[in-house]
């Protein structure tokens, strides 16, 4: 195996250090402190979690059944969906599944379920129980639970220094901890409905929170935690040229503005009826879907020029063609004009899928040339109807 | 490249067999999600309530339901109706505290008459609690018609009243659940006012 020294080589080795592509993750860290602190919390939360639910499970027994049930079903498309925004530097399947827990269950029931109770309580104090119903939520939420689930990132930054590294990186990150976050606090939503009708027409009720949380769960804490993560990791600065403090706040000041306007819209929307209905879907909705595309657009800068650099000796190589490197270190623009330009949109994705393969299997090697590595580029080759 | 294995500490960093590199995040994280989970209790536990219901001041329990809350009571949960702010009467919360005696309203969506939304209360929060043998029925001054049963037990007194709040279709109205509780020894203090309360419970403006 030799590995050629050029330029392109060059970029290639330091994009691997740099993006720590091709590391593998390990949960089971016991000399690492953040380990023990995310057992702790995961710990803590499950107790939460069982001290929760366990009275009253018998009771509501099918409210709590059917939402685990309707909202595990509803996790499957977020989940390929998020899995299509695991693009550029892939992250390892475990490590998202850490996060995930992390925000299901100790970001929820060991941090955010007692923080709030105290803080709306704090909020029905100073503000009057009418005051504190109209803004309570949305000043106590985005400071517990972006915090909440934020602190399962800087617990995985210490688990897996080498892996997260990028903007992009907290982006994908944080949007795993919120979907966890998003779906225990769903399942939740479906109990306190059913109890608060005393146990009538459990099912019934599970089914009114799935159509409810499942139509608004877009702009929901998968979303608002992408972003805020993302602007944690600029304020960190943990990639090359990337501590962007002022930017950083920013980002996350604007998740949790819109984590607030969403939990107060009624609020904010007060004395228009019309806005006070329409308002969340029309204005707030097409507003956070905006922030997330800048935001994910900035973050994947740095990912893709790691992914550029990655492949360019394959580039030079002739292995990767220019429009498929732009393609696959590219947006969906880029990717769009692949296809336009392959003329078949099934072929062009496989090969952007193919050229991925391959930037994976040169960064799991280091660099090196392995038979894996070999197997890759000669399935590109193929695809593209190259004879090596 | 890095040299580093895979779960290999370096002496230099070794702290009782840690990574001392990864102290500082893991404490971080520590520390604030100590400073959310009892930095706030904490402070909510010195900011006192000062919502005292006053003279005059009419509880609303949604769609022109209203009921008059006794004075000098805290109002910790729940809408006066000059508030105006559009309370449903199917999940309502009124939350009142005085000395040792705290009565919460709730309401809820319920098909069936107020004797079988108390049954299904009971059964649901504590089927085994001490509950006097039979329901009574009591009726509020504007002739609302509900079910009260009673309860003792070491920890305190509690009186549940249940209505539906309508008096000529009370099948599909909305209920509301009253839980009038004291600590053990003073809910002989309270009855009267709770009494008053309970009487002052009128239905939606539609009846």
């Amino acid at each position: 195996m030799t590995v050629t020294s050029s330029p392109a080589k060059n970029a290639q080795l330091a994009s691997i250090e740099q993006s720590g592509w091709g590391t593998p993750y390990r949960f089971l860290q016991p000399h690492n402190p953040a380990f023990w602190i995310y057992l702790i919390g995961v710990g803590a939360g499950a107790v939460g979690m069982v001290k929760y639910f366990g009275p009253g499970s018998s009771t509501y027994r099918v409210a709590l059944t059917s939402g685990i049930l309707f909202f595990a079903i509803y996790l499957i498309p977020w989940l390929l969906f998020l899995r299509r925004q695991n693009r550029y530097t892939a992250q390892p399947g475990g490590l998202l599944a850490t996060g995930f827990v992390w925000g299901a269950v100790a970001a929820t029931f060991w941090i955010a379920l007692p923080a709030n109770t105290a803080l709306l309580e704090i909020w029905q104090k100073l503000l009057g129980p009418t005051g504190a119903s109209t803004w309570g939520a949305g000043f106590s939420a985005p400071i517990d639970e972006e915090w909440s689930k934020a602190l399962g990132l800087i617990l995985l930054i210490a688990l897996a220094p080498r892996l997260i590294r990028s903007a992009y990186d907290g982006f994908i990150i944080g949007a795993f901890i919120g979907l966890g976050f998003q779906v225990s606090e769903d399942v939740l939503y479906a109990y306190n409905n059913a109890t608060s009708t005393f146990g009538a027409g459990q099912l019934e009720s599970s089914l009114y929170i799935l159509a409810l949380r499942g139509l608004v769960g877009i702009t929901s804490h998968a979303l608002f935690s992408a972003v805020f993560c993302a602007g944690v990791m600029w304020i960190l600065g943990r990639a090359q040229g990337e501590r962007h403090v002022v930017r950083g706040v920013i980002v996350c000041l604007a998740s949790m503005f819109l984590h607030f306007a969403w939990d107060d819209a009624s609020g904010l929307f007060a004395g228009n009826v019309l806005l006070t209905v329409v308002g969340p879907y029309l204005i707030l909705m097409p507003l956070a879907l905006v922030v997330l595309s800048v935001v994910r657009r900035m973050a994947s800068s740095t990912e893709r020029a790691w992914m550029r650099d990655l492949l360019a000796p394959e580039v030079e190589n002739g292995v990767v063609d220019q429009p498929l490197l732009d393609a696959v270190s590219g947006l969906h623009q880029q990717r769009r004009h692949f296809a336009k330009l392959v003329g078949n949109g099934r072929r062009a994705r496989l090969l952007v899928e193919s050229a991925g393969d391959l930037a994976h299997e040169i960064a799991s090697s280091g660099g090196e040339e392995t038979p894996r590595v070999a197997h890759a580029r000669h399935e590109l080759l193929r695809l593209r109807g190259v004879t090596p | 490249m890095t040299t580093e294995l895979p779960g290999w500490v370096p002496v230099e960093h070794r702290w009782f067999g840690l990574d001392r590199r990864q102290l500082k995040p893991a404490l971080f994280v520590l520390v604030v999600a100590l400073l959310l989970i009892y930095g706030w209790p904490a402070l909510n536990a010195v900011v006192p309530w000062d919502n005292p219901t006053r003279a005059g001041d009419v509880l609303d329990l949604g769609e022109g339901a209203t009921a008059v809350p006794p004075v000098g009571w805290q109002l910790e949960d729940g809408a006066l109706t000059r508030d105006n702010t559009g309370v449903s009467p199917t999940n309502d919360q009124v939350k009142l505290v005085k000395g040792g005696a705290t009565i919460q309203m709730t309401g809820a969506a319920f098909t069936g008459s107020a004797a079988a939304f108390l049954s299904q209360v009971i059964s649901a929060e504590d089927p085994d609690a001490n509950i006097s043998g039979a329901p009574s029925t009591f009726t509020t001054s504007s002739g609302l018609v509900g079910v009260v049963r009673s309860a003792s037990g070491p920890g305190g007194d509690e009186l549940l009243a249940a209505f539906k709040m309508s008096a000529t279709s009370p099948d599909n109205a909305p209920a509301l659940l009253i839980d009038a509780s004291t600590v053990p020894g003073e809910f002989q203090q309270y009855s009267g006012e709770i009494d008053t309360f309970l009487r002052s419970i009128t239905p939606g403006a539609s009846e």
